[in-house]
């Protein structure tokens, strides 16, 4: 018989207490509370109905669709060209990231393929967004737990990586950029040499918060062992992105299905980690951000010439199928399944985005934890709320 | 573990970089935040947006031949166009005087634009620019419906295009003025 250590033990009662819905040292009355939908922690408005019992949360469950705007359906009497500056607004820190697999699913549709400098500028933006996204995550966990001076360098550091995306774009968060058969414009002159300065300061602001906050032992002790999701639980609950990667499993889309997107020509690996807390969250994400600017880098440095753009029609019309594409956007696994009945507008497209299935872990990892480890939890599976609601 | 905990290492960071906001110059000279500091004071200073920033659409008349094609792929429909047809003067004596559309009305809603940029893109007659200015808030919002000659001024702080990397196959446009 294995030694069953403290911790694991007070796990357990933790979780009968949860169960059985009673304290087993006090015998208190149950208590119900409303985090949201407007409150500073929920970054934005997602409402969650917590109900504790002392300090101990026995039953958590999110209210999403406060934010609801119907992509889906409004997706159905827009044309191809016009959906993409609708689903740039689902994920809005990350906005190129979305658009990416909608152009993809429907080039599949339509057979056509990006040319190759389409396709290497396509990953270099897909890029850079992942970084101005996850940077902004960087800062933000640390403001849940009180610390308030990473969030200022991250936005600040983002800035330079959103000046980027709009000198090369036109739009800091609504690129809308991409087009079916490859880009609307080409990269202006010095744009190249310019990311690369920026890409040195983002390496100093990884490093920055590596200093700052990782090897804290506020920020370590208010995280590890906290908010734990076995790899098995990740996977049954349909986790996806950083949140998987932090229970262990190796699975990235990147590299199992690049479709599209050039991540195969390039040196760089996935990162993983074994714990699965809220610690390993953070800790994968932070590696992630220091991998993608190792990408940008091979990135920028081999370009290929050549034209952005395949010959396409100018009124497009998408021959009748279906086509899922999913790649992995800066929150996890987000697709578009396309049904196209040969018409100007889709059929119908159904958004699989990251965050929605990201929450729905909440009520199985809230259970038996303490109030103030609510917070950092949600901050560590980090969400975006237009991601949850589109 | 280390052997300096990770809070000191923490404030450590913290005040160097409060040193690099404070005394950019270094610790000898004297402390010039203003120039430390990645912010702006706003209406005193401003930041000049990239040429490509997508602020407000300019409208160049002479080219618009009132087709309609930004009207109708605009995604919320916020173009509004009346156009009426006249008989032009020949271009050479004796020829058959020439058909033309001629705008009556061409109004962009401001306060509905998305600012995705279709009707620049799809204008087959290069009459729609982007212009990077954006200080044209309203009180009140029915004066963010911009008419033609409104549209028109804005012609005038459109930029250049500015040349492509090296290895592009693009050629740079012109703008008319």
């Amino acid at each position: 018989m294995t030694a069953v250590t403290e911790r694991q033990q007070l796990a357990y009662i933790a979780n009968q207490a949860a169960d059985m819905r009673v304290n087993v040292e006090l015998e208190t009355e149950g208590m119900t509370l409303n985090i949201g939908p407007q409150h500073p922690a929920t970054h934005g408005t997602l409402r969650i109905i917590v109900k504790l019992d002392g300090e101990q949360v026995v039953a958590a469950d999110p209210v999403p669709g406060y934010m609801h705007r119907g992509y889906e359906k409004l997706a159905e009497v827009r044309t191809y060209p016009q959906v993409t500056t609708l689903v740039n607004r689902i994920d809005w820190l990350g906005s190129f990231a979305n658009e990416v697999p909608f152009i993809l699913a429907a080039e599949r549709l339509m057979e056509v393929e990006a040319p190759p400098r389409a396709q290497w500028i396509r990953t270099i933006l897909f890029e850079l967004s992942r970084i101005g996204n996850i940077a902004l995550f960087l800062g933000d966990m640390a403001v849940q737990l009180g610390a308030v001076t990473p969030v200022f360098y991250a936005f600040r550091d983002r800035e330079y990586v959103l000046n980027q995306i709009e000198a090369i774009t036109g739009g800091r968060f609504h690129p809308n950029f991409d087009r079916i058969g490859g880009l609307k414009d080409d990269i202006p002159k010095g744009w190249v040499a310019e990311t690369k300065g920026v890409l040195t300061k983002m390496r100093a602001f990884c490093d920055e918060l590596d200093e700052l906050l990782v090897g804290n032992e506020i920020f370590t002790a208010r995280t590890r062992g906290v908010g734990v999701i076995p790899p098995e639980v990740g996977l049954s609950y349909g986790l996806s992105g950083a949140n998987l990667r932090a229970s262990g499993i190796d699975w990235d889309h990147r590299r199992d299905s690049p479709c599209g997107l050039v991540y195969d020509k390039l040196d760089w690996k996935v990162w993983t980690h074994p714990d699965g807390d809220s610690f390993a969250r953070y800790w994968v994400r932070l590696q992630e951000t220091r991998e993608a600017i190792l990408m940008l880098e091979q990135l920028l440095d081999g370009i290929p010439s050549g034209p952005i753009m395949a010959k396409v029609p100018r009124i497009i019309k998408v021959p009748a199928g279906e086509a899922y594409v999913a790649t992995e956007n800066p929150l996890g696994e987000m697709g578009y399944y396309v049904v196209s009945k040969g018409d100007l507008v889709p059929f119908r497209v159904k958004i699989r985005s990251a965050s929605f299935n990201n929450i729905s872990i909440v009520p199985w990892v809230l259970r038996g934890v303490y109030v103030p480890d609510v917070i950092t939890i949600l901050a560590s599976l980090y969400f975006i709320l237009g991601d949850i609601d589109r | 573990m280390s052997l300096v905990p990770g809070v000191i290492k923490g404030l450590a960071v913290t005040l160097g970089e409060a040193r690099k906001t404070v005394f950019p110059d270094g610790l000898r000279k004297p402390p010039a935040p203003s120039k430390g500091a990645v912010t702006v004071q706003y209406p005193r200073q401003k930041e000049d947006p990239t040429p490509r920033a997508r602020g407000v659409i300019a409208l160049h008349e002479e080219n618009c031949t009132a087709c309609m094609l930004c009207a109708r792929e605009c995604p919320d429909w916020c173009i509004y166009i009346e156009a009426h047809k006249y008989l032009a003067p020949p271009r050479r004596e004796g020829g058959k005087p020439r058909q033309r559309n001629e705008l009556d009305r061409f109004d962009i809603d401001f306060s509905l634009c998305m600012f995705c940029g279709i009707c620049v893109e799809v204008c087959p007659f290069e009459a729609l620019f982007w212009s990077p200015e954006f200080e044209y808030s309203e009180p009140r919002i029915a004066d963010l419906l911009h008419d033609k000659g409104r549209l028109a001024d804005w012609m005038t702080t459109v930029p250049d295009f500015e040349p492509y990397e090296a290895g592009a196959e693009v050629k740079v446009k012109k703008i008319p003025r």
